[in-house]
Order: C-alpha cells, then structure tokens, then sequence
C-alpha cells in the first residue's frame, strides 16, 4: 500500500517541477521516488498482507513483480532523457505519467478484486496510449496511439463482459469468493461462468499480444518512441502477465481443462506468428515486436503448469526478458539516432566504435535467445520444465523448435556489429551513468545465468 | 413485491446486452471513422454496464451498481484521452479516417 | 405492463444502436447514442437502480456526448467525409460481429432459469445505500480512481497542447 502512496505522491511531485522550476532535476526525483517505493516493497516481503476488504493482498508474488516493474521503470527514467532530446518541453508531465503508470502495474500484480485488475489494467493502458502519442508531429507516433488506443478500448470491451459475466455466475467480484465457487462448481457444467472466462481469456490476451489478438502490436511498437517501446514491451506485458497468471491460477485452476486448449492453440500460433513473421523484418523496432509477441508465446505455457512452478517459472522468465529486452531497445535507439537508420545494418561496426555496446549488443541478445550463461537460457527452461511436469511434452518440443527459429534473427545485430565494416566512422560517446546502467543490465543477465538461484521462489 | 425479474426473466437482460455488445463490435470492425470506432466502443460498454446492473438486481447485491460507476468513471477518462489523440491527429492530417493512417507496415 | 416496457426499451436501444453505427454522418451518430442511452437508463429504472439512471445521464448524456459533439464540431467532420471501406472488409467485419453474437446468444441462452429466491431489496438503488458501500467497502477503488483520472488529465493536456515554439 505505501507502494502506491509513494508512486503516486512522485508523480504529483514531478507535475509542480514546471512551476516551481526544477523540472531539471525531476528525472532524478522520479527515481528516487521510484527507490523509496521499491524499499517499501521489499518490506512486505513474506509478510502476506489483505488491504481494504479483500482489494490488495501484498504477497511475495506481488512483491516480486511489482519489484521488477519499478526496476525497469527506473532504467527507462534513466535513458528518458536522451530519448526525446529536443521533444522534451514536456518533461516533467511526462515523466510523472511514467510513475503513475507503474502504480497501474503495481494494482495489477496483487489485485484480489476484478474491480481493482479492472482498474490496474486502465491506469496502465490510458497510460500507454498517452506515451505511444508522445512525437506530437510524428505521423507514425500519432498512428501508434490511435491504434493502440481503440484497440485498448475494444480489448477492455471484452474484460468487462468477462468480468461481468462472471459476477453473474457467482455474484462477487472477489477472488477468493469466486475461487471457491469455482471450487464448488467444477463439475458441471455453467456456461456463464465458462463465457466469462473465455471473455476474459479474450480480453488479457489482446493485452499480453498474444496472436491472433496481436495484430495491433507491431505498427504500435514502430510507431512509438524507442524508449516508450521499451517500456511497453516490459513493463507493460509483465504487468499484464502477472494479473494474467494470478487470476487464472487462483481462480480457474479448477476448471482448467476447459481452458488449457484455447492456452495450448493461442500459445503455438502465438510462437510461430511471432517468430516467423520476425524473421522476414528488415526494421528492428518491427522484428522486437513481433519477437516479444513470441515471448509471449512462452510465457503463455506457464499458466497451463498446474502448481506453484508456473509462477517462479514466469517471475524468472519475466525478469530475464525484462532486463534484454530493455537493453536491446535502448541500443537500438542509440543505435537509431547515431546512424539514422532503423535496420540491422545500423549495427555494422559498431564493434570499432564502442566497444562495450557492442557487447552489451551481443549479451542481450543472446540472453532473448536463450542461450546457455545467460538469464533467458534458465527463464526458458523453468518454463519448459514447469509445463512437461503438466504434461504438455508435444508442446514444449514446439517451443524449443521455435526458440531455434528465434536464434537465426536475434544474431543479424551482433553479426552486423561484429563481422561487418561499418559505413561511418563516429564514435558512440555515451555517458557515463548511461554506460552503468547497461553494464548494470548485462551482468545481472549474466549473473542469473550463472547462478539462477538468485531470484527467490515466492 | 414485484419486481421486473419477475416479470422478466434474467436470460432476456443477458440476451439484450449480447446484441448490443455484438453491435458495438460490428460497428468496430465494419466502420474506419475513429470517432465512431469510438462511439461503437462506448455501445460496448454500456451493453456491460446494463448487463451488470441486471445481475446486481438479480443477486440483490450493490457491487454491481458500484462497479457500473467504475466503468462510466474510466469510459469518461478513455473519452478524454481519446478524442485528445483524435484532436491531435487531426491537427496534422486534417482527417479522422484511419485508413489515411498507414504509414507504419513491415 | 412491465414486459411491454422492457420489449419497447430493448427495441428502441437495440434500434437506435444499430443507426449508431450505419449511419454516414457522424453527428447523426452522436445523437442516436444519445437515445440509446436514455432507452438504457430507461432499463436501469426499471431494474430499480435509480441513481444509477441519475448519473447514467449526467455523465453519458451531459458529459461524454457532449465532449463528442464539441470533438466533431471543433473539427468541423460534420459532413460526411468518410471514404467507402473495401466491401470485402466490412463485409467481414460484420460477419465476425454475427457470429459473436450467435455464438453468445446460443450460449448464454442455456443458463438455468432460475429465478431470484431471497426476498428483494429494492433499496440497493438509493444513493444512500450505495454511498455507504462505495465509501466503506470500495474505498480503494475509489481512491485507485482518482490516479487514473490524473493520469487521464495529465495525458489529455500533453497531447492536446500545441507546443510553444510551433505555433
């Protein structure tokens, strides 16, 4: 609860930086809101706290993933700066509709009422179409946002029915009231409350873009500024996978086998359409859209795990794909405003002109790749395993199959910045903290590579 | 007392709402003015707040009703927010159509 | 009595939504909505939420559809500019929503009838009775409310500015 307080008390604070003129220092304002909030967090670790009639539970799984999504926000504050350049007359609104959003996220993760996972959901989303739109001028920003905007609010449309429908079956909005009727109920069958599933089911997925409700992703993940791409693709699917992975394992465990199939179908067409169509992008903020489509894909093999395995497997996945992911927009942005140039061939050289990025480059990449020594080599196999331990061997051998798919793609950037020579000369200066943070990024990669056991079991 | 579930049995309200949630839909899908996209959207909605205020009588419970506020309270902000988007598209293309939008493709 | 004004008040929003979406000028459109939801809060009357009819028309009616109006007059769209979509597409996009509709009715129309057995309450509706609830039992909510709309108010601010050395 102090979590929110304290977001929500930055972001009011950034609105006066304009006024009371010292919107220079609000990015850092913003993160040391965004620090005091993610201490405050980790003090209800194991303390499993209900606040308000059953609204919030803090419990460790809420305070895992609402920990990451501060984290992630506070790296995209960091590089904020950079990122607009000149667009930045509005900096400090900007930035306190960033910290506002992660308190979207933050409901999200320990909602135990679907009014509050309504509400999360549309503290994040109004936020995301507000940060698509941010290039005012830009015709692809304003197609991004229109976009991402009425498809938010068709997808809602779709929660909402859920939602409704499942307060018609059971007459309470609360989890636990519902998962014991569930419980209850598991038997026969009630076509109420299985439409309202499936409703919902409709809903998440066009939030977590998830195919065939994905459609909506890749021109707003071009159209939008870099920077906010990169938040949408972490912070913004993280949330919308812990509310997903909450709501399904507490409430509908019990009827899962009228669920697991449509999970099982959108799962295999949701790798295949993202990796494949991935493969034939010439633009890279494209090719990571439909990549994080993919990702997407794995993850969704979580929820099919029966037991608490699902959850570590999508809180480790989560934090691997984060913390790439990230890295991997913030040097295409570099990338992009250095060379001019979205495609691969941007990163022709770049191992002769900045030595450290070109690492980070290869780092992250491999990390999304899943290779061995690498955070998303151990993401992918908690999430594989957790799903053979459910018995869906013929589907995990379509997730491998397409994780080989998605090496092919995310090596062009570390072959073009290693192997090619590059058209211009220039250096790439970055500062200093800018060079922090990715070393940052990349060693956690590589630590949690190594020693997976560094992220604690909720 | 007599009331109108009584009268009017719960499956009538479910059926109602479906079709005008289906229309919103097909408005959706079928039209490429954003405004009325838009305006589809908010058929949707209502169609659900309906349907909620339904179940609220017929479980004699206030949440629905409560949640019905929640809904009309975020359709009024997605309201501003989006016809802030539509303002400022228009400002630079002078056209709300969305099939005037279609730079980004790969 | 009552049946016969709810099959009247499900025609005319079921009649007015499907003109919502047909027809070619968007201010003809906006009105409509508007009858459509007077015939919606016309439903609420009767399912005895009568301050949810209240505020149903203040904020629907007062509030978002004259921010709709003010949109299309402010913008000047009016007239009807929109070029005809490809049939093939609307033809989809309709049979989609059809099949939605079949299929949810199919479904939805198999829920056991059975009727409200607990004595009624027709108080739920009062403002009285609804304020205590809103203010004790969804009291986060409320306030988890007030974020969005200053997210929502910050957002609105930023997009609809025009920035200073443009202009």
């Amino acid at each position: 609860m102090n979590v929110v307080i304290a977001l929500t008390i930055t972001g009011i604070l950034n609105l006066f930086g304009s006024i009371f003129s010292y919107r220079k220092i609000t990015p850092l304002l913003s993160i040391i809101g965004l620090t005091t909030a993610i201490v405050f967090n980790s003090m209800y670790w194991n303390t499993n706290q209900s606040f308000f009639n059953h609204m919030m539970v803090v419990d460790n799984y809420a305070v895992a993933f609402g920990t990451v999504c501060m984290v992630l926000a506070a790296c995209l504050i960091i590089f904020y700066n950079r990122f607009m350049g000149d667009n930045d007359h509005h900096l400090p609104e900007v930035l306190s509709v960033i910290v506002l959003s992660v308190d979207g996220a933050i409901v999200m993760v320990s909602y135990t009422n679907l009014l509050m996972l309504f509400l999360g959901v549309e503290i994040l989303s109004i936020s995301f179409y507000i940060l698509a739109g941010l290039k005012k001028k830009d015709l692809g920003s304003n197609e991004a946002a229109i976009k991402y905007f009425l498809m938010g609010a068709f997808s809602t449309g779709f929660l909402l029915l859920g939602i409704t429908l499942i307060y018609g079956a059971t007459a309470s909005f609360d989890l636990s009231v519902i998962s014991e009727y569930v419980k209850l109920n598991s038997t026969s069958t009630n076509y109420l409350l299985l439409s309202g599933v499936l409703l919902i089911l409709v809903g998440l997925l066009f939030k977590v873009a998830a195919a065939p409700f994905h459609f909506w992703t890749p021109d707003v993940y071009q159209g939008a500024p870099t920077i906010i791409t990169a938040f949408f693709a972490t912070v913004g699917k993280i949330a919308s996978f812990g509310a997903f992975y909450r709501l399904f394992q507490m409430c509908f465990s019990p009827i899962v086998n009228e669920w697991s199939g449509v999970i099982m179908v959108v799962a295999i067409i949701t790798m295949f359409i993202g990796n494949i169509t991935a493969l034939q992008q010439k633009n890279l903020k494209r090719m990571f859209a439909y990549s994080s489509i993919a990702h997407a894909g794995y993850m969704l093999l979580a929820l099919l795990s029966h037991d608490y395995l699902g959850g570590n497997a999508i809180l480790f996945y989560s934090i691997a794909y984060g913390i790439s992911s990230m890295s991997a927009f913030i040097i295409i942005h570099i990338i992009q405003t250095q060379t001019g140039t979205d495609e691969a061939m941007g990163f022709a050289g770049l191992v002769h002109k900045n030595k450290t990025l070109a690492m980070i480059t290869a780092i992250s990449m491999l990390s999304l790749s899943g290779i061995p020594l690498t955070a998303g080599f151990f993401g992918k196999f908690y999430l594989f395993s957790s799903a053979i331990e459910s018995g869906y061997v013929l589907l995990v051998c379509l997730a491998v199959i397409n994780s080989f798919i998605g090496i092919y793609y995310y090596f062009k950037p570390v072959i073009e910045s290693y192997f090619k020579d590059s058209i211009t000369d220039d250096v790439i200066k970055l500062k200093s903290v800018e060079t922090i943070l990715l070393i940052f990024l990349s060693i956690a990669t590589i630590l949690l590579g190594i020693f997976p056991g560094l992220v604690p079991a909720i | 007392m007599n009331t109108i579930l009584s009268i009017v049995p719960i499956q009538y309200y479910i059926i109602l709402s479906a079709i005008l949630f289906s229309i919103g839909v097909m408005g959706v899908l079928t039209r490429s003015n954003a405004i009325i996209i838009f305006m589809s959207v908010e058929i949707m909605l209502n169609s659900v707040n309906l349907l909620l205020a339904a179940f609220s009588t017929y479980h004699n419970d206030a949440a629905g009703q409560i949640f019905v506020f929640f809904i009309m309270a975020v359709a009024a902000a997605e309201v501003a927010v989006g016809l802030a988007i539509i303002v400022m598209i228009y400002r630079n293309i002078n056209t709300i159509d969305i099939y005037n939008l279609n730079k980004l493709k790969g | 009595m009552i049946a016969s004004v709810f099959y009247f008040l499900s025609f005319v929003s079921i009649f007015f939504a499907v003109m919502v979406v047909v027809s070619k000028n968007p201010v003809h459109s906006v009105l409509y909505l508007i009858l459509t939801f007077f015939s919606i809060a016309g439903h609420y009357l009767l399912l005895n939420a009568q301050f949810l009819a209240l505020v149903h028309i203040v904020v629907y009616a007062g509030a978002i559809m004259v921010l709709f109006l003010f949109v299309i007059m402010l913008l000047n769209l009016n007239a009807a500019t929109e070029p005809v979509k490809s049939s093939l597409m609307k033809f989809a996009g309709a049979i989609a929503g059809g099949s939605l509709m079949l299929v949810l009715i199919a479904v939805l129309s198999k829920i056991n009838s059975i009727q409200p057995a607990h004595e009624v309450n027709t108080q739920i509706g009062l403002i009285k009775n609804l304020g205590k609830i809103l203010f004790t039992e969804y009291n986060l909510p409320f306030e988890v409310a007030s974020i969005l709309f200053l997210v929502a108010m910050i957002g609105t601010v930023i997009l609809a500015k025009k920035n200073p050395h443009t202009s």
